[in-house]
């Protein structure tokens, strides 16, 4: 297996891959900055294919970090990887929430339950739990779903990762009294992202991508205030199709 | 006999579009052109950033596959990528650069951004291949009203550009005052055809002024009249008729005085606002035997992936290239573009 892994849903892009058999090796690249995804990503692919001495026309998989996050961001990873695949149809693509490719990066030991939040802004967050235990599984306890942070008292996790406004992380950590991954150190990174490539509970394929589309998380604000106004999904939108 | 397959990508605004132009020893042959309009903005009276590029992502693999299947060909017959880079909003930009820049470096083949100004300049040349340089364009859209000198593909001279709204903005407003469907130029065009001219009397601004223009008054005054009016139902017609005129009749001036002063023969009228008939026959009928009027099909005038690979080939021949770091550009002079 040759895989690939592309992030870019926050400020840090991040390319990692991994060729398998033999010892195996790995390579990954990350440039911080959200307006320079753009310009970056194929150069950056292009890179991390040179040094594991491949190309594109041998890699198997892509695995795309697939939301909440930037919805540029997601649209440069996700329209990037649709076109990649569409010369060559062998790569199998998969995708995984990035608050999962969160956790994989969050080096937490073997089976522990780990609390990711992220700021969803408006004072809102997106929260999902995982019993983590790479390279064997990854469990789903909770999926990604916009929250308060009144509503995360249920369960007290291993490890909370954490990348939201200082006082929301001070006052979860002081509720949980656990280790706690911030900062830099929480962010999704292509390289844990590529641990979750053909792990049972992780990256999930994509069987249909012309038809697949980023978790946005929420919807354009125009769609929400017209839908609130109007009490019915807006016509020629996703939610409409059913 | 040398044979070339440019496919062409748009997606600057609110179509998501592609194209496959054939070159046969440098004849430029369209061989499909797929244009999907999102009909979800005209809910809201205009384009809706965000949805927009929501709606590029979901639809630009099959409508790139389409206009391959259309024109026979499989992605690795293709010689070269050519896509929008701007001007035009960043996020819908984005979906269709990306898409490029991925086939192109997947394909291994060229990848060029072009101006989409440029390609609505080279938009004629698909169904007029005699159709050459020099001559005087009016590029009036939604966005832009541009009055420019081509003096040669690659040179253009800016003779005047709007101060305030574009034409096609200006035709969208009156038709949201007049209660017409975004986008209102085809509305207006219709409704205008069956008022009575010269019951309102709009301004022409700028009329013999230089070559620039503006619309942000002529606007005013026909919201004035909207609220004056006691029947609006009895005068929508005759102030889409006498808007019309004043909007045409600028136009027309500004690009017949610059087409004659200049001496060129030809007047080429580019962008969603050259489908308007009575302006291009105005503009004929102006110029007389003085110079020809060049334009397209509406297909072809409106935003299309067409005049993208129009503009591509010519680039592509040149030997330009884009690096893969090309980035979208909201706004931006023409390529070789030359002020006074």
């Amino acid at each position: 297996m040759i895989a690939l892994a592309i992030e870019t849903t926050t400020d840090r892009l991040s390319v990692a891959g991994r060729v398998d058999g033999g010892e195996g090796r790995t390579a990954a690249r990350a440039l911080d900055g959200a307006r320079r995804h753009a310009a970056a990503l194929i150069p950056l692919i292009d890179e991390v294919l040179s040094e594991l001495g491949t190309t594109l026309p041998a890699v198997t998989d892509i695995a795309i970090a697939d939301g909440p996050g930037s919805f540029t961001g997601l649209r440069v990873g996700a329209s990037t990887v649709k076109a990649l695949v569409r010369t060559h149809r062998q790569i199998r693509v998969s995708a995984a929430s990035t608050l999962m490719v969160r956790a994989a990066g969050a080096g937490a030991p073997h089976g522990a339950v780990v609390l990711v939040v992220t700021s969803a802004l408006r004072g809102e967050l997106y929260a999902a739990t995982y019993l983590v235990d790479l390279p064997n599984t990854v469990t789903t306890i909770k999926a990604p779903t916009l929250a308060t942070p009144e509503s995360l008292h249920a369960q007290r996790p291993d490890l909370l990762v954490a990348d939201a406004p200082e006082k929301l992380v001070e006052r979860l950590a002081d509720q949980f009294q656990v280790p706690l991954v911030r900062g830099a150190a929480s962010l999704p990174m292509a390289k844990a992202l590529l641990s979750l490539v053909a792990v049972p509970g992780g990256a999930v394929p994509i069987e249909e991508l012309d038809d697949w589309e980023p978790s946005y998380g929420r919807p354009a604000e125009a769609q929400a205030k017209w839908e609130a106004a109007h009490g019915r999904a807006l016509p020629d939108t996703p939610s409409d199709r059913g | 006999m040398a044979t070339r397959r440019i496919l062409g990508i748009e997606t600057s605004c609110d179509e998501t579009s592609a194209a496959v132009l054939r070159l046969e020893d440098g004849r430029p042959i369209l061989d499909s052109l797929v244009i999907l309009s999102q009909d979800v903005h005209r809910i809201f009276g205009g384009v809706v950033p965000e949805l927009a590029s929501r709606e590029h992502l979901r639809t630009i693999g099959p409508v790139v596959d389409r206009a391959l299947a259309e024109a026979g060909i499989g992605a690795t017959q293709l010689d070269g990528i050519a896509v929008t880079a701007g001007p035009g909003l960043v996020g819908a930009l984005l979906v269709g650069l990306m898409y490029g820049k991925g086939l192109a470096y997947g394909l291994g083949r060229p990848l060029i951004g072009i101006h989409h100004h440029e390609g609505h300049l080279f938009a004629p040349t698909l169904e007029d291949p005699r159709l050459a340089p020099p001559f005087v364009a009016l590029l009036v859209s939604g966005g832009h009203t541009l009055l420019l000198d081509v003096e040669a593909w690659g040179r253009y001279r800016l003779l005047g550009q709007t101060q305030d709204d574009a034409a096609g903005e200006a035709f969208d407003k009156v038709g949201t005052l007049l209660g017409l469907s975004y986008p209102a130029g085809a509305a207006i065009e219709r409704l205008a055809a069956t008022g009575t001219p010269g019951r309102f009397t709009f301004p022409r601004p700028m009329l013999k002024q230089g070559w620039h223009f503006s619309f942000s008054g002529l606007k005013t005054a026909v919201l004035r009249a909207v609220r004056a009016s006691d029947d609006l139902e009895r005068d929508r017609a005759d102030i889409a008729r006498d808007f019309q005129d004043a909007a045409i009749d600028v136009l027309v001036e500004k690009t017949a005085r610059a087409t004659l002063e200049l001496g060129r023969d030809t007047a080429v009228l580019a962008g969603g606002v050259a489908c308007n008939r009575a302006l291009a026959q105005a503009l004929s009928a102006r110029l007389g035997s003085a110079a020809r009027v060049a334009t397209a099909s509406p297909r072809l005038n409106t935003d299309n992936a067409a005049m993208i690979a129009a503009a591509g080939a010519w680039r592509l021949g040149l030997g330009e290239r884009s690096e893969f770091t090309l980035e979208p550009f909201d706004s931006g002079p023409l390529p070789g573009l030359l002020r006074d």
